[in-house]
């Protein structure tokens, strides 16, 4: 569900082992509308290049990449569905 | 190496949307197992289609209730260590990882020759498996898209 003030989706794969992070995003993709944007939370080194690989196939945007304490951010805008 | 991964992070190059993978699941043993879970989990996940053939010795790992899968002799040394840093990185077992690629679109189809090889009846498979099939049946499924064998 969005976030009422971010309008966000927040997706929390932190601890979660590849291929786990993208398959969340795969989820709440199922989820998604055009338009909205979820920040995927994980702990999983190999999300980086992996989201920017999802974000080519589906053909949706990653927005930014971000090592923040604990966590990498990775922010994804729905283009199509 | 960045440059290009960013361009085709904004979809331009994404022209194929979707796409196909098909794998031949041959082995029986558990290492095998792990990128079997991981490729169709993931390949889902990118939104492809996927269709797994299973036949020889792979079929044991779809029957119900089956025996714990075997480590190749030449590994079996590693067996607990790597068994242990999968629990402590939280990956998931292979059937867990196929599960949610089949709640993705995944297909798993059991070869019939095989089976009937090894004496196992429709009903003698989990629920993991689709159906039985022929070769033929899974090489129309398979055509056009990328065929790994495992």
């Amino acid at each position: 569900m969005p976030d009422a003030v971010t309008g966000r989706t927040i997706v929390d794969s932190c601890g979660s082992s590849c291929p786990g992070p993208i398959t969340d995003l795969a989820l709440a993709y199922r989820r998604a509308k055009v338009g909205d944007v979820i920040e995927l939370w994980a702990t999983d080194p190999g999300v980086k290049a992996d989201v920017q690989a999802w974000a080519a196939k589906t053909r949706n945007e990653v927005e930014s990449i971000e090592d923040q304490p604990g966590k990498i951010v990775t922010v994804i805008r729905i283009l199509r569905r | 190496m960045a440059l290009t991964m960013e361009l085709r992070s904004n979809g331009e190059a994404g022209r194929t949307a979707t796409g196909k993978i098909s794998i031949i699941m041959f082995s029986g043993t558990a290492d095998k197992f792990i990128p079997l879970g991981v490729i169709t989990q993931a390949a889902t996940a990118m939104g492809m289609e996927v269709n797994v053939f299973v036949t020889g010795f792979a079929l044991q790992g779809f029957v119900k209730q089956p025996r714990e899968l075997p480590f190749p002799v030449e590994f079996t040394s590693m067996a607990p260590a790597l068994m242990q840093g999968m629990k402590a990185a939280h990956v998931q077992p292979w059937d867990a990882m196929l599960r949610q690629a089949k709640e993705l679109g995944a297909k798993v189809y059991a070869c019939s020759m095989m089976a009937d090889v090894m004496g196992l009846k429709t009903g003698d498979f989990g629920d993991l498996v689709d159906d039985v099939v022929g070769a033929a049946t899974f090489l129309q499924a398979a055509e056009g898209g990328q065929t790994l064998f495992i």
